[in-house]
């Protein structure tokens, strides 16, 4: 209970201190006036974004490694990071003036590289791993080909947008925060199944567990969470790597614990960079996926030296 | 408790290449059947394909009922497997990996802890644990599992002389509840020390079944492991020659 109230009380901190900092200082329980205007229209959404977005990428993180059996697996493993990418860029391309552009190649190319994903996921989780590894490759390539064709004035949008972005997130606030509670409720009814799956895939069959049905619902689930994330904020990686883990140092290995405080866990730590990325060369910005290393790896590389 | 396990022409396939052709055989309750032969054989997929886990051709029925018929929820209430030992990159502890066998019950997971000398170790990771800590955390495993027809492969692997006498011990003590059960074993002595019904595979499709005391003779072992084996009183055992 003690380390529920910690992780909620860290919670609750990183939100009031993502709402109190910024190019000025506010008491985000007392805002009036312009303050109140920044608060809603600014930075309340900003932090809901960095929430659900980092609740969202450790959660298909924590499915991706269950699923491929495999520690190092993060949501864009599987090559969707790079197909999001490129839809990303062909979007700027076609539609170099508009808003949505990029948010709409993005998810177009989350769902190509899925389903190129899924034509493997018959062959088990290994052979699909290295299919996803493959793909990914092959999703870099287009990408630094599209990036050479592309008009210089796009590139800064392009390199801003890969190296993740919460300034702007064209899915809106509610249907992120919906998307994280869905996620997290469909994680929950799987759990049981998933700590079967820790035992590998035999074990788990024999426990009762349709191994077959169980892969299908966790990828579908980890590559929509995956395409909803990077459209909503580009690709920031790292948070679904770590947090998984970082999450079984401190809660242990089941996932009626795992899931729910790596949903929190992920948003806190993407909320704490995106704090720090908008706030430390104000009014200038840093790549919010370059914090979420610099804060997340000392911290779990810690936890991993206590934990021997 | 009562598990009467019939094969007809089970026949299993890796490949291209045929393990098992056409075993037909019938397993009653509270005997033991230990399974026999060389490395790549079989014997591993046999119990799988008794398990369910891989398919196989051919009919094997449970108490009457054909094992195709059996929804999975069904059949991890009659049969339980003990296989490869499970991996450990996930931290998971013995205390957990125990309750995944089916059940919460504190008192009773202790119970079954010590009995396999592993309650000390309850809160540690499988990966801080030697393969015979993590053999019998499975062994414990199963015992948590009240199915009628339990499946082990190679239970007594990377176990000390005392815990292989415990596990032999523990089997014998089950079958005597009446309990089903298959195991593969490379140690004859253990076989011999248990067996109520032998299967030996051979590796090229063949297989023999029927009653322990009928097969045990060193002419048919040393033709099935192509090894050397001598009389020893009762027992048979490898000839590993003069000591030099």
């Amino acid at each position: 209970m003690l380390r529920w109230g910690a992780l909620l009380l860290a919670l609750a901190a990183c939100l009031l201190l993502g709402l109190a900092v910024g190019q000025q200082w506010m008491n985000p329980l007392d805002a009036t006036g312009q303050d109140a205007v920044i608060l809603w229209q600014l930075r309340l959404p900003r932090v809901l974004v960095a929430f659900a977005v980092g609740g969202l990428l450790a959660l298909a993180g924590a499915w991706f490694q269950v699923l491929l059996g495999n520690p190092l697996a993060e949501p864009y493993v599987l090559g969707v990071a790079g197909s999001a990418s490129a839809g990303a860029v062909t979007g700027l391309m076609i539609l170099p003036e508009s808003a949505w552009a990029m948010s709409l190649g993005a998810f177009a190319g989350a769902w190509i590289g899925i389903i190129a994903v899924m034509l493997f996921s018959r062959l088990g989780a290994s052979r699909m791993l290295l299919a996803g590894v493959v793909l990914a490759a092959f999703w870099s390539a287009i990408l630094a080909l599209l990036l050479a064709l592309l008009p210089e004035q796009g590139l800064f949008r392009a390199f801003a947008w890969m190296m993740g972005d919460l300034s702007h997130s064209d899915v809106p606030v509610p249907v992120l925060l919906l998307a994280w509670a869905i996620a997290l409720s469909c994680g929950l009814m799987l759990s049981r199944s998933l700590d079967k799956l820790l035992l590998g895939e035999r074990h788990a069959e024999a426990l009762g567990v349709n191994v077959k049905q169980l892969r299908t619902r966790l990828l579908w689930l980890a590559s929509a969470v995956t395409a909803l994330s990077v459209t909503a904020a580009g690709t920031i990686g790292f948070v679904g790597l770590v947090v998984p883990h970082l999450m079984r140092l401190i809660f242990g290995s089941l996932h009626k614990a795992v899931l729910p405080a790596s949903a929190i866990g992920g948003g806190l730590l993407l909320l704490l960079a995106d704090t720090t990325a908008r706030t430390i060369i104000a009014p200038a910005e840093l790549p919010v996926g370059v914090l979420t290393a610099i804060i997340g790896v000392p911290v779990f590389l810690l936890l991993l030296l206590r934990r021997g | 408790m009562s598990a009467r396990m019939q094969l007809t022409d089970v026949s299993i396939r890796r490949g291209d290449r045929v393990l098992l052709s056409q075993l037909s055989c019938e397993l009653h309750a509270g005997e033991i059947t230990v399974v026999l032969g060389p490395n790549g054989a079989g014997k591993s997929s046999l119990l799988l394909a008794i398990a369910r886990l891989i398919e196989a051709s051919g009919s094997i029925t449970l108490a009457g009922r054909p094992l195709a018929n059996f929804s999975r929820h069904e059949l991890t209430g009659q049969i339980s497997w003990q296989g490869e030992l499970p991996p450990t990159e996930f931290g998971l502890t013995v205390q957990q990996r125990l309750e995944l066998a089916g059940t919460d019950a504190k008192d009773e997971i202790e119970s079954v802890a010590t009995g396999m000398d592993i309650n000390h170790l309850l809160s540690r990771p499988l990966g801080q644990l030697s393969s015979g800590e993590r053999q019998r955390t499975e062994l414990a495993a199963l015992m948590l599992r009240d199915t009628p027809l339990w499946l082990l492969d190679e239970p007594t692997a990377h176990l000390d002389l005392k815990h292989q006498i415990q596990c032999i011990e523990m089997l014998k003590s089950q079958r005597d509840k009446g309990r089903t059960i298959i195991t593969v074993l490379h140690d004859l002595q253990q076989a011999m020390a248990i067996a109520d019904h032998l299967i030996l595979i051979d590796g090229r499709g063949g297989a023999e079944h029927g009653e322990a005391a009928g097969l045990f003779d060193p002419a048919r072992m040393t033709a099935l492991f192509s090894a050397s084996l001598r009389q020893q009183g009762a027992l048979l055992v490898p000839d590993y020659g003069e000591k030099t």
